[in-house]
Order: structure tokens, then C-alpha cells, then sequence
């Protein structure tokens, strides 16, 4: 109904402020690159301490940028100002913010051994040998790699690599954990392990962390808060679901996995479909007009894109269908099975049936909507207008 | 092996072990032998065959073949010898420190006329080893830009082109363009992303550079270093033009062929200077396990 | 992007650097057109010295051009076959050939014309004749030209081609001639510029192989230093980069359209 609702019955209240973690502010930056790409417009940003927040966004937005711009490896436009806690470290470089940072290619020193690097971070800040030694053993331990202390990295499994990575990247304990799409150079099966452990790890250390990905699955598992970005910009920032169940633009509702669209129109406190008419109250999130792209009870009319994934729409009896279409396609996917549908919008519609559903290519069948399960962007909408100029 | 051979029971072993396997899509051995032809004849009558001639032709000298020997026994080539090694040596660590520093840089840093830079710095790249020695004469010959300098400056021509410090600006001048492109080639293959992990766990720069960068580069700097110290070790044109009285090694060996007609034995320290330069690259090989980079040679 | 002390300092080393490489050249160039190079440059330009080189000398220049050329064929003809078997049949006995095939590079080429003079010298009419030399310029080029060749062809699936040619009814040397080959072009043009431009500036295998009347360019250089006024040495030398210029270019060129087209396809940014 309303995008800021955001405590609906059942969810979580997530904590957010946790002792001991780093609060991380960045406060007017801008990004210029010198050959003249703005890769990141105005924006502010607050990370809580101990929290993870997520940013999210297909490749070329400017994720990548933001945690540099965090680690101290890039500086902001003049104006910009980064602050860890009470201390101001924007014109600080990198080796004194006290940051951990794990990359896709892990970045690991190849003439060091598995131990060594996961050391390296407390031999360069003098920590005694003993010490040292203690620490690096628990590291190992934590991660579940100190059998392979003595291995060299390339004798090491992607998966292996990326955990001496997150070693030796906590090893310091670092103010703040920026981690650059670390499991994107993994196996699905691996880096839904990873990804668990990874959620383990964070929590059970509360560190703030950064964790850059372009995938919205691991963005949902891992995130505290996810920010959604687009070309620059900050195109939305919420627990994961806000980000899925509330979605400020299209853009927003497409990149978290509403795939299917159909083309509506508001009338009248109603969303027309065809000859299909719901009431504006029975839709699940409808983002209309007014000035923050929420939906401010105003009757807008005019042309309207209609969000919704695989569970948006039911199959049901004719009598009871609000449209009828044509199988195109079937994929079994074990629990479910999943249709391409015809005949409904100008393309293809997805949706998703009973495995045991009897039905063919060719069929044609009837549905209906789940109104709760609705995203509605009124055409005109200021948040529509915003995702096009950011 | 043997065992092997038995058991596929063929009639032409080695042959057929070789260039066998007629697959569909695989020509004959027969094929590949003709393939083969024109260079294997070639490199056979013009390079293997004069190589044995000319190890036999030692034994033709005065101490027949002990004339092999004659570079550590006699003090006048042992002498060359090691001044050759020295200078070589000294002209490889002097090239990979100035080229290692200004490579790395030239990688890592964009600006404008940076491919200007490069492009300059490589321009001699296919310069023979006589045109080099011209350079160090417009650069420190009589009529040199350095004498020209010191003369406004201080009032006093310095020439230094016809001594040792002639040659050894020769064969730096030589290797710069090479050694550049080495360094280059290899710190374009070192993550950046390395150098970011250990700064960000506080690394200073000189430690980046010695944790980080240096071992990265280190079979880039061995193998080109090899080849710079091979090349250094055969060069001629250059001593040849600067028409030194310095006795490197290839300057010897002209002299015994040309001058004395001393043939056994410029062919043992040609023989001993080839092997020298061979092992080097050799070991290189050997350590690095790739090989040195053909495409940055040529004689000097 | 913040540039501190240590940028400028290494920028400092890379254009000094960058001098000690260029004054020479920028100087031999001058002096090549100075009427007089102890007055200075004002004492005048002139192209007088650049005819004097000609009359001198436009024997061995054209020489050095017909052996490159000459050189050129026969490491393409006998080089892009020899290439295909090392990549095709990689065993210990091609390798060891590929080994064999190298060392002319790898050994001071003073030793190398040693050993085909000792067994050539003899034979009157070939060792004057400028065939001699050739053989010494393809010893030591052709490993250039294999190995340009062959790293484009590793590079390439060239088993699946093959197959692809052969399933469409090809016969070897039609693969050879109308796949292999053409599909190698771009490492033959690096091996023939390599070849071209080591061939005309090769001096120390020359030097000992020539004979008065197979003067080649770089050997008619070393002589015009040695016995010439500066002003025609340095007017023989802007000839010669004149000439080694355009192919230079054209490699640096070769080189990097790849770099260009491999930064092109990194992901494009969502519009
Ligand atoms: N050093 C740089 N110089 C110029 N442009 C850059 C540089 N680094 C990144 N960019 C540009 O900035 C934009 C954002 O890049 P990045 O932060 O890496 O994106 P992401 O990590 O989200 O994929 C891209 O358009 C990219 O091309
Ligand atoms: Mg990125």
C-alpha cells in the first residue's frame, strides 16, 4: 500500500546499531574521474556500526567506487567527507584508515604462503611474534583452513582462497570490512555455503561491513540494509524487504526480480488492466505521483507499469479468470514448474504452477491476479522521473 | 619406452611415436615431415653443421684441442673474459634498476604523453649495434652534447666516448628499449589489487614495493636481465664503432680472426663465449620456466 | 588521483631517461643536415651530405633492401610450415628442433659467421656472393618469424578449425593454403616486420660475412664512421632511420589494436 511501510506483520525488527562496530558516514560525495566520468553523483550515505549493508547493482554504477572511495584508494570530488566514528579520514590514505578489504580476484600475494599472508597485516604493524602466531592460528581456525598454514596459493581451490582472503583481511580486526563481489568468481554450489558462512562471520564479530555484489539473492541473505544502485546514483535504501516488497521504481522492482510488466492505467483510485479494474487499495505496493515518488492518496490518472513476479498471477477456473493465455514454454524446476505465458501482456509473462499440474504447451489457461502481490508505478510519477535522470 | 614401442608393435617406432596418429582431421606424418623440410634443411647445412666444423677446427690450433683452455690459461683472454663478465653484469643491474623504476611507472600512471614517453623510449629498439655506437659519439664523443655542456658550464670538453664508460653507455643505451618493454609487459600482468591489499593493511610503500611488487616483477627483471647480459656479453658493433682499445671478448675474437689469422683460436673463445651466453639464458629458463622473451633481442 | 613527490620523481627519472635516448638521435639527425658541424647549425642546412651518402653508398642500400626482402620469403616459406608442426605436434623431438632453431639467436652472432665461414669460406663464388649473407640474416630471423607465428597459432583452436575444414571435405594442403594461413596472418605480418627490420639493421654476423662488394647498409655505416667526416655518418644514420621508422611504426601499431579491442569488449556500461 504504502512504499515506507515497512513493519509488516511478521518481519523482523532488524537491529541495526551494534557495540563495537565502526559508524561510517560519507557526507556530499561526488566522484570525477580525471578522464571526466562522474561515477558517482552527490550522494550521502550512513553505515551503522557493526551493520552489513549491501550494495547492489548491475556492473558499471559505481559500487565498486563507493568502497574505494571508503578504503581510501580513491579520494572524493572536493566538498565530499568520509568519517569513521568521530574521525574524520578523507584526505587519510589507505594505510592508515585501519580497513579490510577482500576482492573477486582475492588479491592474494602469490610468493607468500597461506599463513604468511594471513600474517602479513600483523608483521607490517609490528606485532610481536608470539603474538602474531596466536593470531594467525585462530584466524586459520575460524576459517576452517589451518591445515593448509604451509600451503602457496596456487596450490589452493577458489573457495580456499577466498576464505585466507577473509582472513587475512580480518586478521587486523579492521575498522570497517569491505568485501568487492568476493564469491562472484565461485560455483553457485559454493558460494551459497560461502555466502552462510560469510553471514556467520559478520554477525559473530560485529564489524561493520561493505559487501559489494550484483546479485540480489546474496544481497537479501547477507544485507542488514541493501543500497540499490543505478548509473551513479542511490536509487534506494532498505532492509531487504522494503527492497523487495516495496520497491521505489521500476528500475528498483526490475533489478530485484520482478520480471514480468504489463501496461495499466490508473483511473480513478483503480488500476485498469484491459478490462480488468482493482481497487488501488488491494495492490500490494503502488508508487504514485507526489513529491517523494510515494503514493500520497491523490487519484492519479494516466498509463501505469505493473510490476510482478512469478506469484503475481494464479491459475485458476475460467469462471473465476481474469484473462486467459497461451503456454509457450514449460520448465520443470522440481518444486515448481514454471510457464511462459502468451496473450496476457505485449511479452511473454512467467509464472509458476503446481509440479503436478497437468498441462502442455499449446494449452491455453486462465488466471487471476494476487492483487497483494502488485507493484504499481503510476507512468508520471516523480520516483519514474528520478530513476531516468539518475 | 622400449616396452611401448613392442607393444603398439609398429614397424617404424621413433617415426611413428613422433608424427603418427593419422586422425581425420590430422595430416599424414609424411606431411609433416615435408612441412618440416625447408627449415630443418636449412638450420642443418648452414648452423649445425658449420657448429661442428668449427669445434673441430680448435683442435687445430697450437695446443690442438687443450686450445679450448686457452681463455682461463692464457692472462691476456682470461682478463677479457672478466672484464666482459663485469661490464655486463654491471650494464644488466643498472639497466633493470633504471628500467624496473621507470616501466612500473610508466604502467601504472596515466598522463598525457605518457605513450609519447614510451614510444621515444623504445625507439632504438632496431638500432644494430654500430648506429649505438654513433649515439654514444653525438652523446659523448668529441663533437658530443655532454662536451658541448661541460664546456659552457665549466669550461672543459668532457669526452668520454672512446673509454670504457663509452661502451658501457653503449650497451645501456642498447638495452634500455628492451628491458623497458620486459618490465612493462610484466608489471601490466601484476594485480594492482595486490599492491591495494597490502596497503590497505597498512603497508608502507616501501614495503609494497618489496613484499609486493618486486617478487611479482622478478621473472620479468630475471629474463630480461638474462637477455640483457647475453647480449651484452656478444655485442660487437658497438665496441667495433667506438673502436675502443678495451679487449672485451668479441673485440678479441675479431682481432685473433682478422688480424692474426689465429682461427683455432677465436674459434674456442667463440665457442666458450656462445656457451657462456647460452647457459646464461639456459638458467634463466631453467629458473623462471618461461621462456626469455625472443621478441625483445637482437644483437648489438 | 593524488601525485605527490614520488610521481614527479619517477616522472623525473623517465624523461631523463627519455633524453639520454633522444638527444643523440635529435643530434645525428642535425648534424646529418648541418653544412658544417664544428661551426654548428649556423653555418647552415643542407641536403648535401644526404646526396654525398647516396653516391657513396646506394649500393648497399639497396642491397640491405633486397636481402630483407629476400630474407622476408625465405622465413615465410621455410617458417610458417615449421611454425604449424611445433604447434601442432608439440613432442621432444620438435622441441628440441625449436631448441636447435633458437640458439642462432641466443649465441653472439660473431661466433655464428665464424663457423659459416670456417665451413663455407672456401667455396669462392658463394662465399662473395650475396646469398652468403642471406643465409646468416635467415639464421638468425627466422626463430622471429616461428615464433610469431606459432604464438598466433596456439592462440587460435586451430584443431577445431581443422576439423571444421576437414568435415566440409578439405584436404591438408587446401586447410593449409585456404584456413591455417590465413587465420595466421596477423602473427606472419609481426614475424615479417620483425624479420624486415632485423634484417637491415643486422651489422655483427654482416660485418664478418661480407666482402667488398656485398656491402650492406649497417656495414656501409660502420665504415662511413670510421672513415667519413661526421656530417656523412650522421646523414648515412638519418637515411637509415629513415628507412627503420615507418617500420617501427607500423609495429607498434600491430601491437596495439589488440590492447584497444580487448579494453572495448571489458562490460558496457547500462545505459
Ligand atoms: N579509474 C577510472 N577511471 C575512469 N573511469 C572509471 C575508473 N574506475 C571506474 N570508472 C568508471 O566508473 C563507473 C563505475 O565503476 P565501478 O564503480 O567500478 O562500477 P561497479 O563496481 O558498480 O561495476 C564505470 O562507468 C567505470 O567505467
Ligand atoms: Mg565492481
Amino acid at each position: 500500500m504504502n512504499a515506507t511501510a515497512m513493519a509488516q506483520p511478521g518481519s523482523q525488527t532488524v537491529q541495526t546499531e551494534k557495540t563495537g562496530g565502526t559508524r561510517i558516514e560519507l557526507a556530499g560525495c561526488t566522484k570525477t574521474f580525471p578522464d571526466g566520468t562522474r561515477a558517482l553523483l552527490p550522494f550521502d550515505l550512513t553505515i551503522n556500526g557493526g551493520e552489513t549493508l549491501v550494495l547492489l547493482g548491475p556492473s558499471g554504477c559505481g559500487k565498486t567506487t563507493i568502497l574505494r572511495l571508503i578504503a581510501g584508494l580513491e579520494f572524493p570530488d572536493a566538498g565530499g567527507k568520509i568519517t569513521f566514528g568521530a574521525d574524520d579520514v578523507t584526505s587519510q590514505s589507505i594505510e592508515k584508515r585501519r580497513v579490510g578489504m577482500v576482492f573477486q580476484s582475492y588479491a592474494l600475494f602469490p610468493n607468500m604462503t597461506v599463513a604468511e599472508n594471513v600474517a602479513y597485516g600483523l608483521k607490517v604493524q609490528k606485532v610481536e611474534r608470539r603474538e602474531r602466531d596466536e593470531r594467525v592460528r585462530a584466524m586459520l581456525e575460524m576459517m576452517h583452513i589451518d591445515m593448509l598454514a604451509d600451503r602457496r596459493i596456487d596450490q589452493l581451490s577458489g573457495g580456499q582462497r577466498q576464505r585466507v582472503a577473509l582472513a587475512r583481511a580480518i586478521a587486523l580486526r579492521p575498522r570497517v570490512l569491505l568485501l568487492d563481489e568476493p564469491l562472484t568468481a565461485l560455483d553457485a554450489k559454493l558460494r551459497v555455503t560461502l555466502r552462510t558462512e560469510i553471514n556467520s562471520l559478520l554477525r559473530k564479530l560485529g564489524i561493520t561491513a561493505i559487501y559489494v555484489t550484483h546479485d540480489q539473492e546474496e544481497a537479501m541473505a547477507l544485507g542488514d540494509r541493501i543500497v540499490v544502485m543505478q548509473k551513479g546514483a542511490i536509487a534506494q535504501i532498505g532492509t531487504p524487504r522494503e527492497i523487495y516488497r516495496a520497491p521505489r521504481s521500476p528500475f528498483v522492482a526490475d533489478f530485484v526480480g520482478a520480471s514480468n510488466r504489463l501496461d495499466g492505467r490508473i483511473e480513478q483510485n483503480s488500476l485498469v488492466l484491459g478490462d480488468i479494474k482493482i481497487g488501488l487499495e488491494q495492490i500490494g505496493h503502488a508508487v504514485e505521483g507526489g513529491p517523494n515518488g510515494h503514493h500520497d492518496g491523490n487519484t492519479g490518472q494516466g498509463a501505469a507499469d505493473v510490476y510482478f513476479r512469478a506469484d503475481g498471477l494464479a491459475i485458476c477456473t475460467p469462471d473465476q479468470g481474469q484473462m486467459r493465455g497461451r503456454v509457450e514454454a514449460i520448465s520443470y524446476l522440481g518444486e515448481k514448474s514454471r510457464l511462459t505465458v502468451s496473450g496476457i501482456g505485449e511479452s511473454a509473462i512467467t509464472l509458476d504452477v503446481d509440479p503436478d499440474f497437468q498441462i502442455a504447451i499449446g494449452d491455453d489457461i486462465h488466471c487471476r491476479f494476487n492483487p497483494e502481490r502488485l507493484t504499481v508505478f503510476g507512468r508520471h510519477s516523480n520516483a519514474r522521473n528520478a530513476a531516468q535522470t539518475m | 619406452m622400449a616396452l611401448q614401442n613392442l607393444g603398439e608393435g609398429r614397424s617404424r617406432p621413433s617415426f611413428s611415436r613422433y608424427f603418427g596418429m593419422s586422425r581425420s582431421a590430422m595430416a599424414s606424418p609424411a606431411t609433416f615431415m615435408a612441412l618440416m623440410a625447408p627449415g630443418v634443411a636449412i638450420v642443418a647445412a648452414f648452423f649445425l653443421i658449420p657448429l661442428v666444423l668449427v669445434a673441430m677446427e680448435v683442435a687445430n690450433g697450437p695446443d690442438g684441442w687443450a686450445t679450448y683452455l686457452v681463455i682461463l690459461t692464457n692472462a691476456r683472454y682470461f682478463e677479457s673474459l672478466v672484464q666482459t663478465l663485469l661490464m655486463s653484469a654491471g650494464v644488466t643491474v643498472v639497466a633493470l634498476i633504471l628500467c624496473g623504476i621507470v616501466g612500473m611507472f610508466l604502467v601504472r600512471n596515466r598522463f598525457s604523453g605518457r605513450s609519447v614517453l614510451i614510444g621515444l623510449l623504445t625507439l632504438p629498439l632496431s638500432f644494430p649495434g654500430t648506429v649505438v655506437g654513433f649515439m654514444v659519439i653525438m652523446l659523448a664523443g668529441r663533437q658530443g652534447a655532454v662536451g658541448s655542456i661541460s664546456n659552457a658550464l665549466i669550461g672543459e670538453k668532457i669526452v668520454f666516448a672512446y673509454e670504457i664508460a663509452g661502451l658501457f653507455i653503449g650497451y645501456l643505451y642498447f638495452s634500455i628499449p628492451r628491458v623497458i618493454l620486459a618490465v612493462m609487459a610484466s608489471a601490466e600482468k601484476l594485480d594492482p589489487q595486490l599492491e591495494e591489499a597490502a596497503r590497505s593493511l597498512g603497508a608502507p610503500r616501501w614495503r609494497v614495493v618489496r613484499d609486493v611488487i618486486l617478487p611479482g616483477l622478478m621473472p620479468g627483471l630475471i629474463s630480461s636481465g638474462a637477455i640483457c647480459f647475453a647480449t651484452a656479453m656478444g655485442a660487437f658493433g658497438t665496441a667495433f664503432t667506438l673502436a675502443t682499445d678495451i679487449d672485451v671478448l668479441p673485440m678479441v675474437i675479431y682481432t685473433e680472426f682478422t688480424r692474426n689469422a689465429n682461427i683455432a683460436v677465436a674459434a674456442a673463445l667463440s665457442i666458450a663465449l656462445g656457451l657462456i651466453t647460452w647457459l646464461c639464458l639456459s638458467a634463466v629458463r631453467f629458473l623462471v620456466g618461461e621462456k626469455a622473451d625472443l621478441a625483445t633481442r637482437g644483437g648489438a | 588521483m593524488r601525485r605527490g613527490g614520488p610521481f614527479y620523481a619517477q616522472l623525473g627519472l623517465t624523461v631523463l631517461l627519455c633524453l639520454f635516448i633522444v638527444v643523440p638521435i635529435v643530434m645525428s639527425a642535425l648534424a646529418g643536415v648541418t653544412v658544417n658541424v664544428f661551426k654548428g647549425l649556423s653555418s647552415g642546412l643542407t641536403l648535401r651530405w644526404i646526396f654525398e651518402v647516396w653516391d657513396l653508398y646506394a649500393q648497399s642500400i639497396l642491397l640491405s633492401l633486397w636481402l630483407a626482402v629476400a630474407c622476408l620469403v625465405v622465413t615465410t616459406l621455410a617458417g610458417v610450415p615449421l611454425a604449424y608442426v611445433l604447434v601442432r605436434r608439440p613432442n621432444r623431438l620438435t622441441r628440441m628442433f625449436e631448441e636447435i632453431l633458437t640458439l642462432p639467436v641466443a649465441i653472439p652472432g660473431l661466433a655464428l659467421a665464424l663457423a659459416l665461414l670456417i665451413t663455407y669460406g672456401g667455396f669462392g663464388s658463394f662465399r662473395s656472393s650475396w646469398v652468403f649473407i642471406l643465409i646468416g640474416h635467415v639464421l638468425f630471423t627466422m626463430p622471429f618469424m616461428v615464433r610469431s607465428v606459432a604464438a598466433v597459432m596456439s592462440a587460435m583452436d586451430m584443431k577445431t578449425l581443422e576439423e571444421g575444414a576437414a568435415s566440409l571435405g578439405a584436404g591438408f594442403w587446401h586447410r593449409f593454403l585456404h584456413v591455417i594461413v590465413p587465420n595466421a596472418t596477423p602473427g606472419i605480418l609481426a614475424g615479417a616486420l620483425m624479420v624486415v627490420t632485423l634484417s637491415i639493421g643486422e651489422f655483427n654476423l654482416t660485418w664478418m660475412l661480407h666482402t667488398p662488394l656485398t656491402k650492406t647498409l649497417p656495414v656501409g655505416l660502420a665504415d662511413s664512421y670510421a672513415s667519413m667526416r661526421l656530417e656523412i655518418g650522421s646523414a648515412y644514420t638519418l637515411i637509415f632511420f629513415v628507412l627503420i621508422m615507418p617500420l617501427l611504426i607500423a609495429m607498434q601499431m600491430l601491437a596495439n589494436p589488440g590492447k584497444k579491442r580487448r579494453a572495448a569488449s571489458q562490460p558496457a556500461e547500462d545505459e
